[in-house]
């Protein structure tokens, strides 16, 4: 198949709207891989949302500076939440996965180095264990015996906060080397915008060090500067992103040269489409 | 035609780390009658005081630290399959690389808080449960990148082209299936006794009989396409020359 079929063909299909929608891209979009990938981050950052914002209230976190007393009361607040929240987690986890997958598949379609997308791969792979793991499973441990010594509960509180919101290197350089590979790029894969985006990312990973030595005020650990700052740098990067590899996946043609741009005012698909595109798909 | 040499001696790896792992688990005395969460602080010391459990204790883990990770270039062997197969992009392959390292790496946290617990065993009894709790929770809920490999694995088997298959459709499956028994172990947090209790039916036991009846079957699918694409290999370079010629 050329490029210019896979275009023709790709472009108007777009993510499938309608559940015989669905079943039919499934089956005979050329560009599923990628979709797959793109639906998991969606499916992944939704549950990212509901699970720490909402059912284990842990986005913003809890207080640093606590004495043992209260940590123990927050605990026992939401500790049902806490276990059946983490759960999800545990079991759903892997769909940061193919979120990174698309990402490297992004840097490899850039005219740079495979290095980058090879590093960008390494580097995001484990981040979901700094990145929220950790906090999840020593949370469960803290929440599942109330009994335990108040000390040892603060002890865990501790571990769990710093070790998510104090884990900075791998969202720093992971940032820095999708930013480097943008600006590098002749591909056009990415505009250069969203490239200086990456850097403010990785400038959060910074600022956000110093939960490490404060616990009060704007640079502690649920602190203006060191959490509400990067979690709203971080949003508007997430949704970003989101938004930009879409837009990839709808221009992508599966080339080694420059991305066409999307057709400006795109045709709708017509009825008859199927059938051209199950024999090549096929 | 890409390179294989080696494949073969990856894969034989596989049935001696597999009789170290059965001996490791096996030594390790938390695991023979796995411990009860609801035991208390005292019982927990007490188990890791006893002089007839403390070495071996040390030595599966010690087993465990060296050879758990021997796990990542069985995987990687399934990598290099799903390379193979009839996919537009490296998406699949990507996610299952992404994947392999995660599995050893959270069961490697798991090993390094039991041997905490057992290097003063002299420490409060609080000290001891909580590396306890820490070493059997990281170990229980380590399941998210192996739902995710296995469910990598079944999907990756969807997208391959039909009519030359690289690994068969009910290897895809077997894949779900072992992802769906996996799942009940990642809320074991609820429970102190009971299935889901990380000594439970479902939390140890299911879950740890599907990871080692996974990689029987895994390694001799994999086992049976590293020798045909062998055998493949050594009939292709003829061919290929006669063409060049």
């Amino acid at each position: 198949m050329t490029g210019e079929a896979v275009t023709e063909l790709a472009a108007p299909a777009g993510p499938p709207k309608r559940l015989g929608g669905i079943a039919w891209h499934w089956r005979n979009n050329p560009k599923r891989e990628l979709w797959f990938a793109w639906y998991s981050m969606i499916i992944f950052y939704n549950i990212f949302v509901i699970v720490f914002f909402i059912m284990t209230k842990t986005q913003p976190p809890a207080y640093p500076y606590m004495p043992d007393a209260q940590v123990v009361s927050w605990f026992g607040g939401h500790r049902g939440g806490l276990l059946i929240g983490f759960g999800i987690v545990f079991a759903t986890a892997a769909l940061t996965l193919p979120s990174t997958a698309l990402i490297a598949y992004s840097i490899r379609r850039m005219s740079v180095s495979r290095a980058f997308a090879y590093s960008y791969l390494v580097i995001y792979s484990l981040s979901a264990l700094p990145g929220m793991l950790l906090l999840c499973v020593v949370l469960s441990v803290a929440a599942m015996r109330p009994s335990r010594d108040p000390a040892l509960i603060h002890w865990l509180f501790n571990f769990a906060f710093l070790s998510y919101v104090g884990t900075m290197g791998i969202f720093l350089i992971g940032s820095l080397v999708w930013m480097l590979a943008i600006l590098l790029d002749k591909n056009r894969v990415l505009p250069k915008w969203f490239g200086y985006l990456n850097l403010c990312n990785a400038l959060t990973e910074v600022v956000v060090s110093p939960a490490w030595i404060f616990h009060q005020g704007v640079l502690d650990w649920n602190g203006l500067i060191s959490w509400w700052i990067n979690m709203v740098v971080f949003g508007v990067y997430t949704s970003a992103f989101m938004m930009l590899l879409r837009t990839m996946i709808q221009r992508e043609d599966f080339g080694d040269g420059p991305l066409p741009d999307l057709p400006k005012a795109p045709k709708k698909a017509p009825k008859a489409q199927p059938a051209t595109l199950s024999s090549t798909a096929q | 035609m890409r390179r294989a040499d080696g494949e073969i001696i990856l894969l034989w790896t596989l049935p001696v780390l597999a009789v170290i792992w059965i001996s490791a688990f096996f030594l390790f005395p938390g695991f023979v009658h796995p411990m009860s969460p609801s035991m208390t602080a005292q019982q927990v010391a007490d188990f890791y005081r006893n002089p007839a459990n403390l070495d071996r204790i040390r030595y599966s883990m010690i087993l465990f630290n060296w050879f758990g990770v021997g796990l990542v270039p069985i995987m990687t062997l399934i990598v290099m399959q799903i390379r193979r197969m009839a996919h537009r992009t490296p998406i699949m392959s990507y996610c299952l690389l992404g994947c392999i390292a995660g599995g050893p790496t959270v069961f490697l946290i798991a090993d390094l808080f039991w041997l905490l617990a057992t290097f003063q065993p002299s420490q409060p009894p609080e000290l001891t449960q909580l590396f306890n709790d820490l070493g059997w929770m990281f170990f229980t809920t380590a399941v998210p990148f192996l739902i995710g490999q296995s469910l990598i694995i079944a999907l990756a088997i969807y997208l391959d082209n039909p009519r030359h298959p690289v690994f068969r459709r009910w290897v895809a499956y077997f894949n779900i299936a072992v992802a769906a028994a996996l799942v009940p172990a990642a809320f074991t947090g609820l429970a102190l006794s009971g299935p889901l209790a990380w000594n439970g039916l479902l939390s140890f036991w299911l879950k740890n009989i599907a990871i080692a009846v996974w990689i029987i079957v895994m390694s001799v699918v994999l086992g049976r396409n590293v020798y045909r694409q062998r055998a493949e290999a050594d009939t292709g370079p003829v061919a290929e020359e006669a063409v060049a010629a």
